[in-house]
């Protein structure tokens, strides 16, 4: 078992490393401009496609260490702009089991993660949704709670706080609800929430999973008719998914992910649909 | 403690205290009030732009100022003065002691506002801002660097008039202020010596309010509502008494509304034309030039921006045609290719600089534009000098006369040369902002920040090599974004200077130098 994202219920063993890397390729051809659902023929289909090399350590049973360090590119289909690529954040997470006991026909599990990322490249966080991201460092911490039945379904939530800080922009004036005189952008903080209903199958090999997440931010405001995204925009998405994990029962410690999911409701986003692959590899190295 | 508690306890340390490192984002300028560095006594005999002279419009006689009437204002003065509220304080310390920087900071803010392009309908028709129906969608304004240019220069040119009559009177009737009358009135702001009668703050309140309400109707009660404000504050201040922001308020009022039949009636109107009137320029350009310019959008605006803005009455250029540009070179000449190679070359190799270039002179939608660019960076000057009102307001004339020519001028070579954008001439070509609606020939950034940065220097001579080098990397940032070739940059920028001359010859001759 392996911690592959913050948000799950999952952890590495003490003395475990799992090395992981996964493509996503997302899409949107229609977004909400503010509440206004609509398609915008300058930009076509927006496509943001990324790299994402994970790293995860079980430092003990309970408490594991992750990293990443993402490459992006975005590209429009039609229109005049050009698309962007690089480096887009890096992220360090610490996770930790709070708690794990026996409870009725199953086992019930808390967990928490803090975790920090912040900008690995100069992007430009202005012009979305072309840019690679916000631009800016957040602090987040998130609490998730795991039931598991002892014959492998099981249900999970999380939430996490995102505290996010400021970015910077290349021009020293913009217009939100009003003109601000500075460089800087202040990203509102946001909610991350999600729910999951899934099961272990073929001797704890394959993993499925379907999720409902979401996104909520605090603050911000809404893109005006026919502006540009922006950094401070309120943006607010709910979206369905479903993801497998497989552990190849030739090669030992070597898995494949995937994952797709489609985004059902929003609010300054795109309706992206996503679709993710991944190899991940795990392997002792004390104990 | 289990890991758990550590991650618990260390969130919620940080959680707590970074909201403390989070700076307040600056919805204004501040700076701080000054005294005068000169009180431009004569200015009363500075000729006005608009007016025929600096007491076409009349005020009435003050009220002597041994009179019990004058008394009563000034014990009513030192009563409002003696006890603020500290947002009564704050209020007086936005205003400051030159009221015009703010009141030009607020323009900018509204031009910005209203600089959305009309979005598509549903069946790919676009709809048109209707000055009669301001509040139906696309509202009237849209603030495009033409509407905005011209708003700033209706707004400096009434201010200006209006601070040549105030000056006129103050030193005809030379009633002393409050604080001047009495030693013991407490005043807010630095003690500038300008006689109290008529307040050149009330003045600039009328004149902002007029000229602003005008130019961005549906903002009618935001500006109000400040004008409102700025007359509180300066009641409060010590400097006036009811009488002077009254006749202040009348004589801004009368001075804007003269100025504002000219902009009624210099051919802005027009300037937005028909589909007809746009595709009979633009197959005009067809036929002399052989080539034409097209709206790449998608679905396409089937009008630019203000294809008649060259007809609109200049203020100092005698005509378009006396500084109209020579003609770009023809797609596919030698000079056209190695200028387009150079954008290829640029865009594949972008530098980190040159981004930052790009963007910070970008000014494209929802921004101040870059006549509004040049009015923040103007401010920072005239604060910097301790100019005193009448001595920015002529400031922002002379620089917003020479932009709004200097942006007729540029419209003028626009559609008469109605040449390709860089996306267009260049197949596959993409760029790193929006593309304005309008023609490349020549570039409006450049014409607009050379003619900008030569008024600049005229009036601040020490600083203007500092000037023209903004004027050039403004000019260059539109070849950085792949927005401009070089020659639109190039000779827009030759274009912005041969405006500017006529501006300043005008400037030379108003007596205040």
């Amino acid at each position: 078992m392996q911690a592959q994202t913050p948000s799950d219920a999952l952890m590495m063993p003490g003395g475990q490393i799992c090395l992981a890397v996964s493509y996503s390729h997302d899409a949107w051809s229609q977004y909400w401009e503010g509440t206004l659902k609509r398609e915008n023929g300058n930009i076509g289909t927006l496509t943001r496609e990324m790299v994402m090399p994970m790293f995860a350590l079980g430092i003990t049973d309970r408490i594991n260490l992750i990293a990443a360090l993402p490459w992006m590119r975005t590209r429009a289909s039609a229109g005049q702009m050009a698309g962007v690529n690089g480096l887009q954040d890096w992220g360090i997470w610490l996770k930790a089991q709070g708690f794990s006991v026996q409870a009725g026909p199953g086992r019930a599990e808390g967990f928490a993660a803090l975790g920090f990322s912040a900008p690995a490249s100069n992007y430009l966080s202005d012009y979305m949704p072309f840019s690679l991201g916000l631009g800016c460092p957040d602090l987040s911490l998130r609490g998730i709670l795991k039931y598991e039945l002892n014959g492998g379904a099981y249900l999970r939530g999380q939430a996490g706080f995102h505290y996010r800080g400021i970015t910077t922009i290349e021009r020293s004036y913009y217009f939100t609800t009003h003109g601000i005189y500075t460089d800087q952008v202040d990203v509102p903080n946001a909610l991350s929430y999600g729910g999951a209903l899934g099961t272990w199958m073929l001797k704890r090999s394959l993993r499925a999973e379907f999720s409902l997440d979401g996104l909520h931010t605090f603050g911000g405001f809404d893109i005006r008719r026919q502006d540009m995204g922006f950094p401070s925009n309120r943006m607010n998405l709910v979206q369905i998914g479903f993801r497998a994990q497989y552990y190849l029962p030739a090669v030992r410690g070597l898995g494949i992910t995937a994952a797709a999911s489609q985004v059902l409701a929003g609010r300054n986003a795109g309706q992206s649909s996503l679709l993710s692959g991944g190899l991940t590899w795990q392997f002792g190295v004390w104990k | 403690m289990r890991p758990l508690q550590y991650i618990i306890l260390f969130s919620a340390a940080l959680l707590c205290l970074l909201p403390a490192c989070q700076p307040e984002l600056p919805a204004f300028v501040p700076f701080e009030a000054y005294e005068y560095a000169s009180l431009d006594q004569t200015g009363g005999t500075w000729k006005p732009v608009v007016l025929s002279s600096a007491s076409q419009v009349g005020i009435p006689a003050p009220a002597d100022a041994a009179s019990p009437a004058f008394l009563a204002e000034v014990a009513e003065a030192k009563a409002l003065s003696a006890s603020l509220t500290p947002e009564q304080q704050e209020a007086i310390e936005y205003w400051g002691s030159n009221p015009l920087i703010r009141w030009n900071e607020i323009a900018r803010d509204l031009a910005a506002k209203y600089n959305l392009p009309p979005a598509p309908n549903p069946d790919g028709t676009y709809g048109v801002p209707d000055p009669a129906n301001p509040s139906q969608y696309p509202y009237f304004p849209f603030a495009h660097p033409p509407y905005a240019c011209r708003m700033l220069a209706y707004w400096s040119v009434a201010q200006f008039d209006a601070m040549i009559a105030v000056w006129q009177y103050k030193y005809q009737f030379n009633r002393p202020a409050p604080f001047q009358a009495d030693p013991s009135v407490e005043v807010h702001l630095p003690e500038n010596q300008l006689p109290g009668y008529p307040s050149d703050g009330a003045a600039v309140a009328a004149v902002s309010k007029a000229v602003l309400s005008a130019m961005f109707p549906l903002e009618k009660e935001f500006i109000a509502a400040k004008a409102a404000e700025h007359l509180d504050a300066l009641k409060r201040s010590g400097m006036q008494v009811q009488s002077d922001l009254t006749a202040g308020d009348s004589l801004g009022r009368a001075v804007a509304a003269l100025v504002l039949a000219r902009a009624s009636s210099d051919g802005m109107r027009k300037a937005q034309t028909s589909r007809a009137i746009s595709d009979s320029i633009r197959d005009a350009a067809q036929a002399r030039l052989g080539w034409h310019w097209e709206n790449l959008e998608d679905p396409v605006r089937p009008v630019g921006i203000t294809p008649l803005f060259g007809k609109v009455r200049p203020w100092c250029i005698p005509s378009v045609e006396a500084v109209r540009p020579v003609p770009p070179p023809a797609p596919g000449s030698p000079e056209f290719e190695a200028d387009a190679a150079e954008l290829k070359e640029i865009a594949e190799n972008l530098t980190a600089e040159q981004r930052r270039i790009a963007n910070f002179w970008s000014d494209g939608i929802g921004t101040y534009t870059p006549p509004g660019h040049w009015n923040r960076r103007a401010s920072e000057y005239m604060v910097q000098a301790r100019f005193n009102p009448l001595r920015s307001a002529r400031t922002f004339a002379y620089l917003n006369m020479a932009m709004m020519d200097a942006g007729i001028s540029c419209w003028d070579a626009k559609y008469y040369y109605h040449y390709p954008r860089p996306s267009q001439a260049i197949p596959g070509f993409k760029t790193i902002l929006g593309i304005p609606n309008f023609p490349s020939y020549t570039s409006g950034h450049s014409t607009f920040s050379a003619a900008a940065a030569a008024v600049l220097s005229h009036i601040f001579p020490q600083d203007a090599a500092a000037f023209e080098a903004w004027a050039e990397e403004a000019a260059m940032s539109r070849i950085y974004a792949g927005i401009h070739f070089r020659f639109d940059a190039e000779v827009g920028n030759d274009q912005g200077k041969q405006v500017a001359a006529y501006t300043i010859a005008k400037a030379r001759l108003d007596g205040a130098e």
